[in-house]
């Protein structure tokens, strides 16, 4: 009962910030300096599209009356029509979205599996060769520019190598009957390899500090201990004991990653011309195609407010003290 | 005496700290009986818990068995490979510890926690995991229902009495108990303590109960093994240590508590002064910057005298402790310690 309650607290209060973002977004839009008929209407529209568009957004009426035609559009997925590309917002965002996410969540999802397991090993190997090693290259990692790191693997992978496509998510001249199609070819996954690659070897390095610090301090918990004293094996106490309480926070740092991720991944899809949403929100905030960017940022805003409640929800079910409170 | 089920002879235990030792045991010897409850008692500091942990063998990662023998069962502890250790571990030394909330996981329920130990560590099938675990609810006293339930759902002295489920669950042989009422109110403790006294006497498991509480002791063991700064100070049957405490330092202790069964027992008349650091302790005995009676000789180590038989003590003037209880029971005596 009072789970319920707590959820629906939660989902209330996210419908707030989904509030928030929308009203944000919307005045941003209009009080920009310059004619607010901007943030819809191209110049170089027909003048029977402009007129439709004016319409549609009711830019000639008061602002509040706009703000709610502007909620009542959005309600409806209507989120204008592209400057450059001539076609609704909402329809090339469709396109984007998923290219991000799987680039996001394939990159971030080795590097957590990666970065917990390794992380609790160097842990469990504490002051051994291994972890004096392992520390200063996982730091490198952390520190090298995300670019960079993209380049030397397109320069190794893709142009020394000849392994691996350089850019874009399928060869020229292929074409797929749908999504799924195409998401499951040899040819995108190859298209895949090089960027998510550079983007797991980015992210890895937080999760396996975490996990290892983590790791170090419930090693020192009276129940690890307790573990040790009534024999069981060393397996069991280091994986069902220490790993599992360690492993909660890490969960939690993978759904804000994907929220953090988003935003950074604007470089390594430019590096790697991958057609997703952050690098058309740049493109389009530099071509001035307001609609775009608009709707760009309201996908990435929903996307990041929706991990916050994943994350939430997640240590919930993973942590009894909250889900049995 | 028969041949008792423990034998600690001259044990010691060191923690290193940088580039220093604390000897926190330092040749501690003492028997436990089979079937006896023995009070292992004594002031922070003294390494009471560095004993409890070391019969584990599950000690600090800074602490080292440095010399001495554990011999249990026939067995010396502080020498078989680890993997004959940790067979014994929990099968045959199990361990109740002060707080119950720290040492349960707190991500899986009780039963889990429980089967964990009864299938992993005893071999049992599902099934007879689960009648055991409920034969063992209902030895301490708490519904089966709340099997399911998670560490921090239950109260503190629930939690203590499912850590006493844990401890009996394979029928060891020995339980150390670290302060295992410690943390919780005076008449919890004593519920606690009866049952566990309850326990002890119905299984005839022998119990060692550390705790720095003289009254506990006094309330529910058989005998006693007192220790001060690394060193057993005196040891033997409780009726010894009550009618004849035969230590100053013993003799202090007990001025020290009030006593846990309500008896008004005049006023209390705390020991002066603090131990000593164990990384440089004094030459000589340890108690003579505390202890009233001290004489010039006490600067030399003090012999084991044994007053009584089964009753050694650690003390220059053992043998004329008849006389100095009597001063000890005077308030006087402990203001100005000599
Ligand atoms: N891990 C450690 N490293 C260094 N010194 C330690 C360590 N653990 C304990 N000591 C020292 O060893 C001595 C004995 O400690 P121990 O915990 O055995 O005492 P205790 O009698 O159980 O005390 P308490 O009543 O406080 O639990 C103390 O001086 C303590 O400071
Ligand atoms: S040896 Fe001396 S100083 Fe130590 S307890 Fe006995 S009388 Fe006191
Ligand atoms: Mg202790």
């Amino acid at each position: 009962m009072k789970n319920f309650k707590a959820v629906g607290s939660r989902l209330l209060q996210l419908a707030l910030v989904l509030w928030a973002v929308v009203t944000i977004l919307f005045l941003m839009f209009r009080l920009m300096p310059g004619n607010p008929m901007a943030a819809y209407i191209d110049p170089t529209f027909t003048l029977e599209q402009q007129q439709q568009l004016m319409a549609q957004f009711g830019l000639d009426k008061p602002l509040w009356h706009q703000y709610l035609i502007y909620l009542g559009n959005l309600l409806q997925g209507e989120l204008g029509q592209s400057f450059r590309y001539r076609e609704p917002v909402g329809q090339r965002i469709w396109i984007l979205l998923p290219n991000t996410l799987i680039l996001t969540f394939s990159s971030l999802i080795v590097a957590y599996v990666f970065g917990i397991l390794a992380g609790a090993y160097l842990a469990w190997r504490r002051g051994s060769w291994v972890e004096q090693a392992a520390i200063p290259l996982v730091l490198t990692t952390r520190a090298m520019p995300e670019f960079w790191l993209g380049m030397v693997m397109l320069a190794i992978f893709s142009f020394s190598l000849g392994w691996l496509p350089a850019g874009g998510t399928r060869a020229p001249g292929n074409e797929y009957s749908g999504f799924l199609d195409l998401y499951t070819s040899r040819d995108f996954l190859a298209h895949l390899a090089l960027p998510a690659a550079t983007l797991a070897i980015y992210s890895q390095g937080l999760p396996l500090l975490l996990m290892r610090s983590n790791m170090l301090d419930v090693m020192k918990e009276d129940f690890v201990t307790m573990a040790r004293i009534k024999g069981l094996s060393n397996w069991t106490v280091v994986v069902r004991h220490a790993a599992r309480n360690a492993l909660l926070p890490v969960m939690t740092s993978f759904a804000i990653a994907v929220g953090y991720q988003l935003q950074g991944n604007v470089v390594v899809e430019s590096v790697f011309s991958w057609p997703g949403l952050g690098r058309e929100l740049v493109n389009a905030v530099a071509a001035s195609d307001y609609p775009l960017a608009q709707g760009a940022f309201l996908m990435i805003a929903l996307v990041v407010i929706f991990m916050n409640l994943a994350a939430d929800l997640l240590y919930a079910f993973l942590d009894p003290r909250i889900s049995h409170a | 005496m028969s041949e008792p089920l423990l034998s600690v002879r001259d044990l010691r235990v060191s923690y290193q700290v940088g580039r220093n030792f604390v000897h926190a045991v330092d040749g501690a010897s003492f028997d436990i009986p089979r079937g006896s409850i023995t009070g292992l008692v004594g002031e922070s500091g003294c390494g009471k818990t560095t004993v409890a942990r070391a019969l584990t063998r599950v000690i600090a990662e800074n602490a080292a068995i440095t010399g001495g023998q554990i011999l249990f069962d026939g067995k010396d502890l502080a020498k078989i490979p680890e993997k004959e250790m940790n067979a014994l571990r929990w099968r045959d030394i199990a361990f109740i510890p002060q707080s119950a909330m720290n040492s349960l996981d707190p991500v899986y329920t009780v039963e889990y926690q429980l089967d964990e130990v009864l299938r992993r560590r005893g071999g049992l099938g599902r099934k007879q995991s689960r009648a055991r675990s409920e034969e063992l609810f209902e030895m301490v006293g708490i519904d089966v229902n709340r099997l399911n339930d998670y560490p921090h759902q239950f109260s503190g002295g629930m939690r203590q009495r499912v850590a006493i489920a844990l401890a009996l669950a394979l029928d060891p042989k020995l339980i150390i108990a670290d302060e295992p009422v410690t943390a919780l109110d005076v008449i919890v403790q004593r519920q606690i303590l009866d049952q566990l006294k309850e326990l002890q006497t119905r299984l005839g498991v022998s119990v060692i109960l550390v705790t720095h509480d003289i009254s506990v002791v006094a309330y529910i063991c058989d005998r006693t093994v007192v220790m001060y700064a690394g060193k057993v100070a005196e040891s033997g049957t409780m009726q010894a240590a009550l009618t004849a405490p035969s230590h100053p330092y013993t003799m202090g202790l007990r001025n020290a508590f009030p006593d846990l069964q309500g008896a008004a027992s005049g006023i209390l008349t705390p020991i002066e002064g603090a131990p000593p650091n164990l990384a440089s302790p004094p030459a000589g005995c340890r108690f003579k910057p505390r202890c009233p009676f001290a004489l010039d000789i006490c600067g030399t180590e003090p012999p084991v005298i044994d007053v009584a038989p089964d009753h050694p003590v650690l003390c220059h003037r053992a043998n004329e402790s008849a006389a100095l209880r009597i001063e000890a029971a005077k308030t006087e005596t402990w203001m100005a310690p000599a």
